[in-house]
Order: C-alpha cells, then sequence, then structure tokens
C-alpha cells in the first residue's frame, strides 16, 4: 500500500515543519527515510518464502511500532519485490473492534495484537490465532536466545506450543516526569539533581503556571484517554508504598502480600488528593479532558504545559520533530517523607504479536517474526525507536546508539522497576478466572475522571466503593472458573515471600 | 400521512413565487419593519454559519496562525493545507466512495420503494393486507442494537469487503416510511391515465415505467432528497464495515479516522473537512429547490 | 386486472387462492426486491437483536450461553444505563422544544416573500442539514476547543470569562453543547417541515382575518397556529425519534465524556457492544441488545402515551 508510506513521510514534513521555522526542511525527512530504510539489510531467514505476488495485512497499536515499521516494512518490501505489505497503525479503541469483527468474516489482518479486553487465553482458545512453532525459521534455536520469562505458559504458550512473540521490554512505565527545563529553571527547580516531590511537584506546577498566566499550564495530561488516570495514580501510590501487581487485567491493583486490592489504602487515597490539589490550584491545562495521550504529548514543545507524566515514547517523537524543545526527564514524583518503593511489573515482554489462523502468508509473518527475533533486528529497532520500547534481547540495548536522555530513562527503570510474581505462573488456572473478568464500571480510571470532573465527590467512599466492586468482581470470576472445573482460589494471588523491592524469580516461586 | 385531501404537492408551492399578490400588503405594509427583521435576521446568520465561515478560514490559515486570532482573513495565504489533505487524508478515494455509495443506494431504494409502494397502493391481491401490516408493525417496533446483525448478514453474504455491502446496509435501514409515502401516493392518483394506457395495449411494466412512476415525481424527489442526507451522513455502519478495509471508507468515517492522527494538523483538518462539506453545500445550492420540496413533501404527505 | 382505483371496481368472481394469486403475479415480483431489502436489512437485524438480548455472548466469540432475562435483569439494575436513559430523555426535553420553538419563529418570519432576502436567510440556515455529522463534530470540537478555540477566544475578548471554559469536556457543560449543536444542525430541516406546513394555510384566510380587523398577534393565535396543529404533531414526532437516536454527533464531539456527563442512550449502547469504555473494557453484544431493546420499548410506550394525550387534546372542543 504506497498511501501508508507516503502518509508517513508527510506527517513527518508536517511536524517537522510546526516544529522547525524554515519551510526548507520539508524535503528533509523524506531524505533521511530513503537513506535509513536503504542502510537496513534483511537477511534470508530460510523460511519457505512465496514467490508468487502476495500482499501481507499487519495491525498494531502503532506508535513508536508505527516508526519502526514503516521504515522496516519499506525496506522489506525492497528485499522481497513480491511481497507487499499494508501496514495499519491503529488506536487501541479501533483495534478492539478492528480485530475481532475481521477475525469473524474471515479478513482479519494476518498479524495483529489481541484488542486489550480479550485475553491470550480466549484468543487462543477461540482459535483466532495459530501457533508460531512451524512458521519462524529454526524455532527452538531461535527461542533459545531469549532470556526467561519471556516465553510464559498461559501468556504466550498454550499446550506447549508458542502463539506469539513480546518482542520488546515490559521494563518501562508510563507516567514518569516529562518537562519543559525553561519553564522548570524558572520555576526554581531542578528534577534532574533533585527528583520532584509530591509536595514540591504540586509546587512547581503553581509556579510554573502563574508565570505563564494564561499562556501556559504547569501539569498536562491526555484526560479523555481513560487508562491514563489509572496509570498516574496508580504509579504514585505504588511508590508511596502500596505496592501491588500492575500490567494485566488480572493482577492490576493487587497486593501479592495479602491478595487483596489497593483502591482503598491511604496511598491510592493520598494520590488522587495530589491530583484534585493541583486541579484546584488551576495548575491543571484547562482542556485535559478534551484531549486524549498523543495530543497531550504534543502540547507540550508548542509551550503549552510544563509538566507532563507520560512514558519514554515520547522522547525519540520529541527528539526527532520537535528538535529545539529542550526537554528533561525524571522519575514520577516520589514520596514525601518516606523512601520510594519500586514498580512492579509482570514477567514476560510487551507488545505481543500474533499470526491469524486464517492467515495465507503466514510463513512471511514468520519470517518477520524471525528477524525481530534476532540480534541485528532487536538493535535495529533500538536504534530507530530508542528506549521508547526497549528491546527485549539485552545485547540490543548494549549495541544500539542511544542519546543521552534515552540512557538516562533506562537507568531509571532499572532502578525504579522489579518483576514481581505473577498468578498464571503459579497456578495455569487462573487463566480460567481471567476468561471470567469483566471489568465491573464505573472502572478505577473512570472514578478517577469522575472524581477529577466533580462528578465524584467523596474521595474516601469512591475508593471504598472501587474496592468492593473489584473485590466482588474477582470472586465471582473464580467461582464461575470453579464451577467450569477450574481448581483456582483467592489464595492463587497471594505469594508470602514477595519482597517488592526485588525480582520475584523461578526459585521464589519454588519456595512458596 | 396528515394531507386531508388526495391531492398531489404543488412542484413548485415553496421555491418560486406563488400567487402571494393577494396577502402581500399583509406582511410588507410595514416597511421599517422588514427591514428592521433583515437587520436582524443577517447578524443570526452569519453566526449560524460561522463555524463554516471559521473552517475556510482556517484552511487558508498556517497552523500557527489558526488560533493566533479570532480574525476570519488570513494574514498569509496557506494554500498547502489543501493538497495535503487530498493526499493524506485521502479525501479523493473517500469522496468517491461516498458518491457511488450515494448515488447507488438512491437508485436502489426509489426504485424499490415506488415499485413496492405502486402494487399495495393500486391493487388488491392476496396476501397485500399483511404485507402492509407488517410494515407498518415494523415502524413502531423496537429496533434493539442491529449494526451486528446486519455487518454479520453482510460477511456471510462475502460482501463485507467491497463497496455493494456499504451499498446494501446503507439501502436496506429505513425503507419502510418511504414505502408508506409512495403507497399513499399511487393509491390517490386517479385511474384515467392508466386506463389511457391500457386500452392503447400497455401491459403491467410499461403502465409503471411509462404512465405511473413519471407521475410521481414528488415523491421520488422526497424519497431521493431523505436517502441522499441518509447516505450522506451515515456514520456507524460504513465505520463497522470498513474497519478492516481503510480504502472503502466514506467521508464521514475516512475525516473521523484522519483527525485520530493528525489531530494536531488543524490547518490539514480544516482543509479536509472543507473539501468534505463544500461540494455538498454547492450541491444543495444548485438543487435547493429539490432539496426544500423533497423534505417538505415528507412533512405535508 | 382489478385495480384497487377508486372509480373502477369490479365484483370478484370466486376464484381458488392460487388463481387469484396468478393473476397478481406481478404484483409480487414488484414486491420483491424491496421485501427481500427490508427483509434482511430491517427485519432480520430487529429479530436477532431480540434473541441475542436473552444470550451471554460477547458477539465476537463463538461462546454464547442462553441467560433468559439475565441481561434485562442486569439492565434494569445498573445505575449507568439509567444514567445515560435520564441524558437520552434530557436531550429530547430540552432539544426539541428549542428545536421545535425556534425553527417557528424562523419559519413565519421567513414566510413573509415581501422579505427579499428569505430565500437566502432560508438558505444559510439549512447549510448545516446537509453536512456530515461526523464532519460537523469535528468542527465543532475546533470551535469549541480551549485551546484558543473560537468560542472561548471570544468570550475572553469581551471580558466574559478569564480561564478557558473546556465545553466538550466540562462535567456540566458537555451535555449542553451536544444539544446545542444538535439544535443547530437539524434546525433547519425542521424550519422547511414548518414553512412547508404554512403554505398549506389558505390565503384567503389571511384575507377574511384582515377584513374582521385581526391583528398580528390575534391572526398568529387563532388562524395559524390552530391550522399548523395536526403538523406540529408529524414534526413532534420526527424531531423526538431523531434526538433519542442522535449518535455520530455525540460520539465524534465527546464520545459520551468525561465520566459519562454525555453519554445518551446510543452512545451507552455502543460502548457496551463494542467495549469501548477503555481499562478493560468487555464487549457484551447481547447485554448491548438487550439494553436497546428495553430502551426500544421504553420509547414506543412514550410514542403511545404522547399519542393518546394528543388525541385527547384534539378530541376535546374548541373552546
Amino acid at each position: 500500500m504506497d498511501d501508508i508510506s507516503k502518509i508517513t513521510l508527510s506527517r513527518r514534513q508536517l511536524l517537522k515543519l510546526l516544529g522547525a521555522a524554515g519551510a526548507g526542511a520539508a524535503l528533509l525527512p523524506h531524505l533521511s527515510f530513503q537513506a535509513r530504510a536503504q542502510g537496513l539489510t534483511i537477511p534470508d531467514s530460510g523460511a519457505m518464502l512465496p514467490t508468487d505476488d502476495v500482499t501481507l495485512r499487519w495491525v498494531d497499536s502503532g506508535d513508536q511500532k508505527a516508526v519502526f515499521f514503516r521504515e522496516f516494512f519499506a525496506a522489506y518490501e525492497d528485499t522481497y519485490p513480491n511481497i507487499n505489505v499494508a501496514y495499519d497503525p491503529l488506536p487501541w479503541n479501533e483495534i478492539a473492534q478492528v480485530v475481532p469483527l475481521g477475525i469473524r468474516n474471515g479478513s482479519a489482518h494476518d498479524v495483529f495484537q489481541v484488542p486489550l479486553s480479550v485475553s491470550p487465553a480466549q484468543a487462543v482458545s477461540e482459535g483466532w490465532v495459530q501457533p508460531l512453532n512451524d512458521l519462524i525459521p529454526d524455532f527452538e534455536a531461535w527461542k533459545a536466545k531469549f532470556p526467561a520469562g519471556v516465553f510464559l505458559p498461559g501468556v504466550t504458550d498454550f499446550d506447549g506450543k508458542t502463539y506469539s512473540f513480546p518482542f520488546t521490554s515490559a521494563k518501562r512505565y508510563g507516567s514518569h516526569l516529562l518537562y519543559n527545563k525553561e519553564m522548570m529553571a524558572q520555576a526554581g527547580y531542578d528534577p534532574e539533581t533533585e527528583p520532584l516531590t509530591w509536595s514540591t511537584f504540586r509546587e512547581a506546577a503553581r509556579i510554573i503556571t502563574e508565570q505563564g498566566n494564561g499562556s501556559y499550564y504547569g501539569f498536562i495530561m491526555g484526560g479523555n484517554q481513560i487508562n491514563r488516570w489509572a496509570d498516574i495514580i496508580r504509579n504514585f501510590a505504588r511508590m508511596a508504598g502500596a505496592v501491588g501487581g500492575g500490567g494485566s487485567p488480572v493482577v492490576d491493583d493487587i497486593n501479592f502480600v495479602t491478595g487483596e486490592y489497593n483502591f482503598n489504602s491511604e496511598e491510592y487515597i493520598a494520590a488522587v488528593e495530589l491530583l484534585l490539589a493541583l486541579r484546584d490550584d488551576g495548575s491543571v491545562f484547562p482542556g485535559i479532558l478534551s484531549i486524549n495521550a498523543p495530543q497531550a504529548r504534543a502540547f507540550m514543545p508548542q509551550g503549552a504545559a510544563g509538566m507532563i507524566l507520560q512514558g519514554p515514547w515520547n522522547i525519540p517523537q520529541w527528539e526527532r520533530d520537535n528538535p529545539e524543545f529542550d526537554f528533561g526527564l525524571s522519575s514520577q514524583p516520589l514520596p514525601d517523607d518516606s523512601d520510594a518503593w519500586p514498580l512492579t511489573i509482570s514477567q514476560g515482554g510487551a507488545n505481543a504479536l500474533w499470526i491469524f489462523s486464517g492467515s495465507s502468508v503466514a510463513n512471511v509473518a514468520g519470517d518477520i517474526f524471525h528477524y525481530l527475533g534476532t540480534v541485528e533486528g532487536q538493535t535495529q529497532w533500538a536504534s530507530i525507536v530508542g528506549v521508547a520500547d526497549a528491546p527485549i534481547l539485552p545485547e540490543a540495548i548494549a549495541n544500539a546508539e542511544l542519546g543521552a536522555r534515552a540512557r538516562q530513562a533506562l537507568t531509571l527503570f532499572n532502578d525504579q522497576i522489579r518483576v514481581g510474581p505473577n498468578p498464571v505462573v503459579k497456578n495455569p488456572d487462573v487463566v480460567q478466572a481471567s476468561l471470567e473478568l469483566r471489568t465491573p464500571e464505573p472502572s478505577f480510571p473512570q472514578v478517577i475522571q469522575g472524581l477529577y470532573t466533580g462528578q465524584l465527590t467523596d474521595v474516601r467512599a469512591e475508593m471504598n466503593g472501587l474496592q468492593e466492586r473489584y473485590t466482588a468482581e474477582l470472586e465471582r470470576a473464580i467461582a464461575a472458573a470453579v464451577d467450569k472445573g477450574a481448581q483456582v482460589s483467592r489464595d492463587d494471588w497471594v505469594f508470602s515471600n514477595w519482597n517488592p523491592r526485588a525480582d520475584y524469580g523461578a526459585a521464589d516461586y519454588d519456595a512458596l | 400521512m396528515m394531507s386531508t385531501q388526495p391531492e398531489p404537492l404543488q412542484p413548485s408551492a415553496l421555491s418560486k413565487t406563488p400567487n402571494w399578490t393577494k396577502t402581500r400588503w399583509w406582511f410588507s405594509g410595514n416597511r421599517p419593519r422588514l427591514v428592521i427583521t433583515t437587520l436582524i435576521l443577517i447578524p443570526i446568520c452569519l453566526l449560524w454559519i460561522y463555524p463554516f465561515l471559521w473552517t475556510v478560514s482556517a484552511a487558508l490559515k498556517s497552523n500557527g496562525e489558526i488560533f493566533a486570532g479570532l480574525g476570519l482573513i488570513p494574514r498569509e495565504l496557506e494554500l498547502s493545507n489543501f493538497p495535503r489533505a487530498w493526499t493524506e487524508a485521502n479525501i479523493g478515494r473517500y469522496f468517491i466512495n461516498t458518491v457511488i455509495i450515494t448515488v447507488s443506494s438512491v437508485a436502489i431504494v426509489v426504485v424499490t420503494t415506488a415499485m413496492m409502494g405502486y402494487v399495495l397502493g393500486r391493487y388488491r391481491y392476496p396476501g397485500k393486507r399483511i404485507v402492509i401490516g407488517i410494515l407498518v408493525a415494523t415502524v413502531f417496533l423496537p429496533q434493539g442494537y442491529t449494526i451486528i446483525p446486519v455487518f454479520e448478514l453482510i460477511s456471510s453474504l462475502g460482501l463485507s469487503s467491497s463497496l455493494i455491502g456499504v451499498i446494501l446496509g446503507t439501502s436496506g435501514g429505513s425503507p419502510i416510511i418511504f414505502i408508506l409515502l409512495f403507497t399513499g401516493y399511487f393509491s390517490r392518483l386517479p385511474n384515467e391515465l392508466e386506463e389511457a394506457a391500457i386500452i392503447d395495449g400497455a401491459g403491467f411494466l410499461r403502465v409503471f415505467w411509462q404512465v405511473m412512476l413519471p407521475l410521481s415525481k414528488p415523491i421520488i424527489a422526497t424519497v431521493a432528497i431523505m436517502q441522499t442526507l441518509h447516505a450522506w451522513n451515515d456514520f456507524l455502519l460504513p465505520l463497522v464495515l470498513t474497519l478492516s478495509r481503510p480504502d472503502l471508507r466514506t467521508l464521514s468515517v475516512g475525516v473521523y479516522a484522519f483527525q485520530g492522527e493528525f489531530f494536531i494538523d488543524w490547518g490539514g483538518m480544516a482543509a479536509a473537512a472543507t473539501i468534505t462539506i463544500l461540494p455538498i453545500i454547492v450541491l444543495f445550492l444548485f438543487m435547493q429547490r429539490y432539496f426544500v420540496e423533497g423534505i417538505a413533501g415528507a412533512v405535508k404527505q | 386486472m382489478v385495480r384497487q382505483g377508486a372509480t373502477i371496481y369490479k365484483p370478484k368472481r370466486q376464484r381458488s387462492l392460487w388463481q387469484e394469486a396468478w393473476k397478481y403475479r406481478w404484483c409480487y415480483v414488484f414486491m420483491l426486491p424491496s421485501l427481500i431489502l427490508t427483509g434482511m436489512f430491517t427485519f432480520y437485524p430487529i429479530i436477532a437483536s431480540w434473541y441475542f438480548a436473552f444470550l451471554d455472548w460477547s458477539g465476537f466469540t463463538a461462546a454464547r450461553t442462553f441467560v433468559g432475562l439475565a441481561n434485562f435483569r442486569e439492565v434494569m439494575t445498573d445505575d449507568l444505563f439509567w444514567g445515560a436513559f435520564r441524558r437520552s430523555m434530557i436531550f429530547m426535553v430540552a432539544s426539541v422544544p428549542l428545536q421545535m420553538g425556534l425553527s417557528l419563529i424562523v419559519a413565519i418570519v421567513l414566510n413573509d416573500r415581501a422579505l427579499k432576502l428569505a430565500p437566502v436567510f432560508r438558505t444559510m440556515f439549512f447549510i448545516p442539514v446537509v453536512t456530515t455529522t461526523a464532519i460537523v463534530g469535528i468542527v465543532m470540537s475546533f470551535v469549541f476547543s480551549p485551546f484558543n478555540g473560537p468560542v472561548n477566544g471570544i468570550l475572553r475578548n469581551l471580558g466574559i470569562i478569564s480561564r478557558p471554559i473546556d465545553f466538550l469536556g466540562g462535567a456540566d457543560t458537555a451535555l449542553w453543547t451536544v444539544i446545542g449543536v444538535f439544535v443547530w444542525k437539524w434546525f433547519g430541516i425542521t424550519m422547511i417541515y414548518w414553512l412547508a406546513s404554512l403554505q398549506t394555510i389558505p390565503q384567503d384566510l389571511y384575507e377574511a382575518a384582515r377584513l374582521d380587523g385581526a391583528t398580528r398577534p390575534q391572526l398568529l393565535r387563532h388562524i395559524i397556529l390552530p391550522l399548523l396543529t395536526p403538523f406540529a404533531i408529524v414534526i413532534l414526532l420526527i424531531t423526538a425519534v431523531g434526538s433519542l437516536n442522535v449518535f455520530a454527533l455525540v460520539q465524534t464531539m465527546t464520545g459520551g465524556g468525561p465520566f459519562f456527563a454525555s453519554e445518551v442512550m446510543e452512545v451507552y449502547i455502543y460502548r457496551t457492544a463494542f467495549g469501548t469504555g477503555g481499562g478493560g473494557s468487555v464487549p457484551r453484544l447481547g447485554y448491548a441488545s438487550a439494553a436497546g431493546v428495553f430502551f426500544g420499548i421504553a420509547v414506543m410506550v412514550i410514542t403511545i402515551v404522547q399519542g393518546l394525550a394528543v388525541r385527547r387534546i384534539r378530541t376535546r372542543p374548541i373552546s
């Protein structure tokens, strides 16, 4: 599909134009695209590729993946002129419709990401996807090179077969501080030497807003993208001591020490109150409820706000599209009077890719997966994307040329993130409960948004309500799974030997 | 079906000056009042179309200038928004898709509902009452949520990856009220012309095509206009049906998707919106008479 | 052939049903295309959605369980459903009188042929009707943007506000802004309905009224408005149904947010059907269908009650 590549180029041209002053820069990205695409060579994996003209259709959630894949697919098409790749980067809420509808009528993309509302187990049991074992050349050797924990039963592997390939690392978080250096300096703070705390964060937002005098504000976020509310509050609270799981609906916000939800903990409540205090100070960009996260990101280089809490994927975008934008990054603001606790991630990778069971060009997808899993492919990914989504092979990070900010972010993540326990690893039957689990509504992020808009007022009562709803739903899901013959109980969420400050590994599971 | 007399709609009741001369005195007796009315209406109307003026003006400005001030005249004419929107938002393609869908669905709907309305309105045959009963009942039935069954049906026909699927879905949605419009109209037509045609040896088909259908022009206009508005505005059906085939999108879906990706390109968005909106406004200005009469026909009948 | 037309009517001879049907075979042929189309895209989807309402089914997977009335019970106890129900009612109650009342005033003013610019005004009022709804939504999200959008710009220049208002993101403003845009969008079509109705009033009546010495308000009250009543009922029905089915405009302007503040019924159903609520929402077509059917029944009841009330008023002797 020619249109897609045209879109990429012109989009960048456009963003460049927005940022840079000269219209003469318009042609530059085009040239650099060509040069880089030519520099990317794809070795022969030994896959049996078709020789007639075929089209591979690929859909994912875009963002940094779009940056990489547009370049990569262009090179891939150059290498195999008979293969045409139709790439559709789409927002998650469109994936939630495109993928299931496509599967229903047999027209699904050959490669896709499973919608957030569908669990991996569900995708496999519904027959949406096919195992990669016979599609990726030299599968066993290829798989063996990944660190332990990338491929997990109940997550990527089912019945001894591997169904999905998470090709990036989950070691990142999406709510660290990114700030406009000039505004921050004017406000009198330097988070690089001394990370902001909850109270200095609030104060900095207030001062920046005051200095902006209506033309810019202290803090911005994408408030109509509902998950942002959960991400920010959860991470504030976890660092303050409400330790718990995150990364999948089965473990989000659950404290593995007790197996209980954290919603009505003092830390969660305090984090919500911090956000409300920012609102009441008038320090928040007035339009946050009608913009999504990418829009909020785009407002930062325009000088509309001083601070944003987002992920490392902002770094390469701003560096590329707004080279004149001087920004810094630092930890999400830390608790005022206690040591910060680490954030917990699940074992395994991120950005899992799946191959449609009805795909007629699954071998092509297998060939691409193969390349993405080699040190070469992973290094290529890291070089183009940076740390936005760090590659899953550690060698690739070492090999890649990373900028100063990217290195800084990596250090931050290494300091602040630990791998936590995973109930699915402890007891594979937990998957059965996860199949039954439905997010209760109003959900955690919705409630936070409602508190922010003022439609809900009593923070403590609302958080207690969440605690009750989520607990009741988890119990209902477990009971339903047990009814269907699964061996699962609330105890599967309790890990008595869990230390949030250390990675939880195979030895710990054995010691349980 | 409110009309009390079985009399066809006057073709030019609204557009051309009818015999108003008699009553002119009543309204125009007071010239200052007319001037005041006009002076009040001018700003209201300008305000009314201000969003469009703003959009067109934004399309002619650079991204930096759009939000810099409220003036509608661009300081510097920025024409690059249009080619950018045209190529990147794929407006040309979407436009053709939308026109194909609209024209085809209007043709399908007019012909099928006219045929149905004709036999229901003018013949008495076994089963007719049942059909009318079911049709009328459907208007009052709770619709439920029908987009998924429609989607499944089109998929199982193997049409989900073609414009034909969208055309059928758009045509099938709402014609019951159109059938009833035709039925009512045909049942009130006098018999003489039809009889003359039969005496001339015309068969069933010829009577319909050459005599009755041309007589029903007012209803055809109504149905065509209502269906045009429906097809042009339809959002959910084309959205769901073209999810996996972006090249088949209609304008409304396409520009919506374009907004998702190019949200900070205000100028490009405004240009895309302008390209989408202008042709239909121009079409409307030329066909105004038919639009207005068509819509008026719906309520008069 | 025997036609039903008003003038000729031959008495029927006794014939078998089959003979009768064969005689009218062309009629069946003529019904066929339309019946197939409505059967496929009107009857089948309605019946299917009723059936889905009794299933626990995501709509996307093969697994579906018959659960009887469980979905309906859940719908009736779901606060979010009743919230959406309430907002749909607010939407109707606020938009319909506004739209009908204002457009009637404008129609009466424009019905004056001496008003030279009337066709121009009429055209301008009608323009929003012909523009694509989804694109109007996008244009309006620019116009109401808190980041220096023109509405905020004007309000700020006039000194009415000091801090921009997030019209589409504010809990108190989102629904009302959408209602306002909705009225603006469909105002023109209601105005045309009124104009068409006004022109059915025979000119002799005006003449006669003048001879009787009637003033303009008297003419309006005693001649124009009573004659418009039958049309008003049709217009009311069309407008009310339209306001309850609003979807594209809300979806493109606010998506139902913030925190459900502008979530009307169609958006609620769409969200539950496709699971677009974010944060792990699950698509539940069965449940969404139940909500759709339940809402449909409620609307039907409201329509019938409305119809009965109108009939009562009309049969009352005019005092």
